[in-house]
Formats: C-alpha cells, sequence, structure tokens
C-alpha cells in the first residue's frame, strides 16, 4: 500500500528554510538579490533532484557511510552541467557574485539526510512528488528572501525602481540575513500555528453540527415530549452521538442522505433500546451505553448497509 | 617561524575576520544541531578541525596545478568533494582498525560532521584567501576553531533560547538564528562593513 504524500510537507510544514531551517547558508549569505536567490534556486533544484533520483538506484546494501560519498560525489558531477546551464542563463557575473555559495550546494541536507531518512523509504512516485514539494518551498523561500532584501536594501526589484519609504541597506549583510530568516521563520511559524488552530476549530464546528443536526432528528422522530422510556432513548441516543463525534465516525454521514441519517439514527435507537432493557434489567449506570452504541454508529458508512438503505 | 606566524594569523583570521558561521553563515543548519549537547560540540569541532586541516593540503594541490584551467571552478566542488572523502575513509579506517570504541560512538554523527557546507565552505574560503599551503593549513584550522567559538557561544545561550520565555512562535531555530545574527553583528565590529546600496 503506498503511503500518502502531503506536498505541503516541503512546502510548508518542513519548509527548509523557515520551519526546519535544513538549507538556511545560501538564502541568509547570498539571497541580497532577486536574481541571485533564482541562480541559488536553479542550481539547487537542478542538483538535488537529479542526485535524489540517480541515488536511489544505490543498493541500500551499500553501508550509509560509504553511500554518503557516493550522494555528494554525483551531486558535484550534476552541479558541472547545472553551473554551465547557470552562467548561460544568468550571466557570469551573477554566479561570480554568488561566490561560494553555489558549489557549496552538493551538500545540501536534502541529499545527504533527507533522502535518506525520508524519500528513499517511499514508493518512487510519492518520492518524486515529495522531493518536488521540498524543493519548491525552499525556492519560493529563497526567492521571496531575495525579492524583500533587494527591495529593501536598494529600492528596486531587478532593477526597476519602486517607491519606498526608507531604505535598511544591512539587510545586505550576512547579520542582516540571520535576521531577516530568524524573524521571518517566527512570522511563518506563528502564521502556520494560527492556520492549524482556526483549520483544528473549523472542524471541530463541523462535528459539533454533525452531533446536534443528529441530535435534532433524534428528538424529532421520537417525539420531545414522549413517554418516559423515549425520553431515556434520547439520552441514550445522544451519548451515542458523544461517542460517535469522538471517534470521528460523524463526519462520514456528512455524505450521506437524511435517510440514512435515519437508518443510522434507528439503528442506533435499536441498540440503544437493547442497552436500556439491559440496564433495567441490571441496573447498571449509564457509563457502558456509548461505548457499545458507537459500534452501531459505523453501520452507515459500511457499504452494504448503505445499499440496504 | 615565519611558517608559524603564516599559520597563526591564517588561523586568526578565520576565526575572527572570516568566520565562516557568523561572517559566511556557513553550515548554520550544523552548527543548530551541534550547540545542543556539549558532547556534539566537541565531536563537531573535532571532526570539522580535522577535517578541514588534513584536506588543506591536498585542496593546495589541486589549486596550485589545476587552478589555470578554464573549468577549474566548474571542477572544484567534486574536487573538493573527492579529497573529503578521502581524508573520511582513510581516518575512518585507521579509527576503526585501532580504536575500535570510538569508531562506534563517532559513527551515528561522524557523516553529519564531514559532509557539510561549513567543512566545503572552508576549503572554498581557503582556495580564496590562501597563498601558501601554510596558509591553507592555517585557514582549515581557524575554520574548526571559529565553529567551536560560534557553536560555544550559542550552546551557552540554547537553555534560554528554549525557555517558554521566549514566544512559541519563534522558541528554538528561529530565536536562535536571530541570536546568531546579533553574534554576527558584534564580529562585524573587528572588520567594520559596507554595503553597495550606500
Amino acid at each position: 500500500m503506498e503511503n500518502r504524500i502531503d506536498p505541503r510537507d516541503g512546502l510548508i510544514k518542513q519548509n527548509m528554510v523557515f520551519m526546519s531551517g535544513m538549507l538556511t547558508a545560501p538564502v541568509i549569505a547570498c539571497s541580497t538579490t532577486l536574481i541571485k536567490s533564482l541562480a541559488v534556486c536553479f542550481v539547487f533544484s537542478v542538483v538535488s533532484f537529479a542526485a535524489i533520483l540517480l541515488c536511489r538506484l544505490i543498493p541500500r546494501t551499500i553501508v550509509y557511510t560509504v553511500r554518503v560519498i557516493i550522494y555528494s560525489a554525483a551531486a558535484a558531477v550534476f552541479y558541472i552541467p547545472t553551473a554551465l546551464m547557470a552562467q548561460s542563463i544568468f550571466g557570469e557575473a551573477v554566479i561570480k557574485a554568488a561566490g561560494v555559495y553555489l558549489p557549496i550546494l552538493v551538500t545540501n541536507s536534502l541529499i545527504l539526510s533527507k533522502a535518506e531518512t525520508r524519500f528513499y523509504l517511499e514508493p518512487a512516485g510519492n518520492m518524486i512528488r515529495d522531493v518536488l514539494g521540498f524543493v519548491m518551498g525552499f525556492d519560493i523561500s529563497c526567492a521571496i528572501t531575495g525579492v524583500f532584501r533587494e527591495y529593501f536594501t536598494t529600492g528596486r526589484i531587478l532593477g526597476s525602481e519602486i517607491p519606498i519609504l526608507f531604505t535598511i541597506p544591512a539587510l545586505e549583510t550576512t547579520f542582516g540575513g540571520f535576521l531577516f530568516v530568524g524573524i521571518g521563520a517566527g512570522l511563518f511559524r506563528a502564521l502556520y500555528s494560527y492556520r492549524k488552530k482556526k483549520a483544528a476549530e473549523a472542524e471541530n464546528d463541523d462535528v459539533d453540527s454533525l452531533a446536534e443536526y443528529a441530535e435534532d432528528v433524534g428528538e424529532f422522530l421520537v417525539g420531545k415530549h414522549g413517554t418516559k422510556a423515549e425520553r431515556e432513548k434520547i439520552r441514550i441516543y445522544k451519548a451515542a452521538v458523544r461517542n460517535i463525534k469522538t471517534q470521528n465516525d460523524l463526519l462520514n454521514m456528512e455524505f450521506l442522505s437524511n435517510k440514512d441519517v435515519l437508518a443510522a439514527f434507528e439503528a442506533i435507537v435499536s441498540e440503544g433500546q437493547e442497552m436500556l432493557t439491559e440496564n433495567n434489567a441490571g441496573n447498571a449506570n449509564d457509563t457502558g451505553a456509548p461505548a457499545d452504541a458507537g459500534n452501531t454508529a459505523e453501520l452507515p458508512t459500511e457499504e452494504g448497509e448503505n445499499g440496504d438503505i | 617561524m615565519e611558517i608559524f606566524n603564516n599559520i597563526v594569523i591564517a588561523s586568526l583570521a578565520a576565526i575572527f575576520l572570516q568566520n565562516s558561521i557568523l561572517e559566511r553563515a556557513l553550515g548554520a543548519n550544523v552548527l543548530l544541531y551541534a550547540s545542543r549537547k556539549k558532547e556534539h560540540l566537541v565531536g563537531f569541532f573535532a571532526a570539522i578541525t580535522y577535517t578541514t586541516t588534513a584536506s588543506a593540503p591536498l585542496v593546495w594541490i589541486f589549486d596550485t596545478f589545476l587552478g589555470n584551467n578554464e573549468y577549474y571552478g566548474i571542477l572544484m566542488p567534486l574536487l573538493y568533494i573527492l579529497t573529503i572523502s578521502t581524508v573520511y575513509i582513510v581516518t575512518l579506517v585507521l579509527i576503526w582498525r585501532f580504536l575500535p570504541k570510538l569508531f562506534r560512538s563517532l559513527k551515528k554523527y561522524v557523516h553529519l560532521s564531514v559532509f557539510n557546507c561549513s567543512v566545503i565552505g572552508a576549503l572554498f574560503l581557503c582556495s580564496q584567501q590562501g597563498s601558501d599551503i601554510f596558509t591553507y593549513i592555517g585557514y582549515g584550522l581557524g575554520t574548526g576553531i571559529g565553529f567551536l567559538f560560534a557553536a560555544y557561544l550559542l550552546y551557552i545561550a540554547s537553555e534560554r533560547l528554549t525557555s517558554s520565555l521566549v514566544p512559541a512562535a519563534f522558541r528554538g531555530y528561529p530565536i536562535m538564528i536571530v541570536y546568531v545574527g546579533i553574534l554576527s553583528l558584534a564580529l562585524y565590529a573587528f572588520t567594520g562593513y559596507s554595503t553597495s546600496a550606500v
């Protein structure tokens, strides 16, 4: 069975620059202008992607102590045509200005450690998607850093002047890069946590509203002013709904029709009735009801049951 | 005496003026990892210093004999990787043969401390800054000591930087990078700085 890969892992959750800090040197010291950032992105993307793909063929019977040499040597070999291409695309001046930050990409953590601990454990198709996610995550972060630093340093982007109230020339320096990436990482993490919290809240709201809906259906069917036994049924039913809520199974009902919800409700009530009988017989307390009733709640999600309905 | 002077001057330059971490940000991610524990600190310092110092003479040979080649700049990463790999393999074999206990403890992170931006970057800086074999060696030595200097400054502050006093979003990696940035700013006092924008 294939693993499920979330492409946002590399893009956001494990972003190499702002989240995990796996590769920061070129961003901190070299991404001072957009064009230099693009050169870094180009070399990084081609070298990393090609080296990771090729090195997947290396048998894992070879010890990692030796494999790591092959990984970095493969990256260094791919660097040769990539650097020549980069020179023709971005010009020799840009490549020269990037200095040591392009060749050091041959020992980046994506090739030497992430490939070993993550990519090579995945099926090939998933691996490619995953690597692309990580590469794009780095490229976007690096390009954004380049744009911001160039704009705030010079008031220009790619040579075009854009009005600015004040410039911060120190952003061009290494310490400016450290501060920019550090503060950027903090803000990125804060935004990520906020979005995550909001998504969790929205998910809870969905579960709550479904639970309320299911309760309303139950009350409508049994009747608000029913007999004591019927009210007891509702109580058991509500407990069952609460249990479904915790199991997150109720969310599956979102995609079903009212008829399915009704059938689910009937199944729960019928189970609840049995439990009520048992409870009455054995003078048992309420605590057992949700757990047992919860089992029946899975019924509507099963294909056979839905088909019958 | 002149040889000794060359080595010392190159080392001091690599520690304070051209610190690979604080001045060049080379191996910043390795720095964050190494500063977590005292044992890592010492282990990484030893591995980086040894590798850069032992590789420096070989790099000097390449630079001297192949430096005039038109494509040397593009071939440098491959040659430097081969140099580092040679030093790495020979050293590991020797340690495995004569100090098996040390080999077992090194095995966990030796690859991480040898194959990283800090080591290969230091060799590139040797090539840029060095003039003879002794300045290459001095530069290699100074890079390792400079790494220890930066890592120790981060290590002594790491407890506070990961404490609950720091806002959750900034705790750990972001505040550490900001802290290294402030250290880097302090180091600029030795050299001063100018930017192309002013």
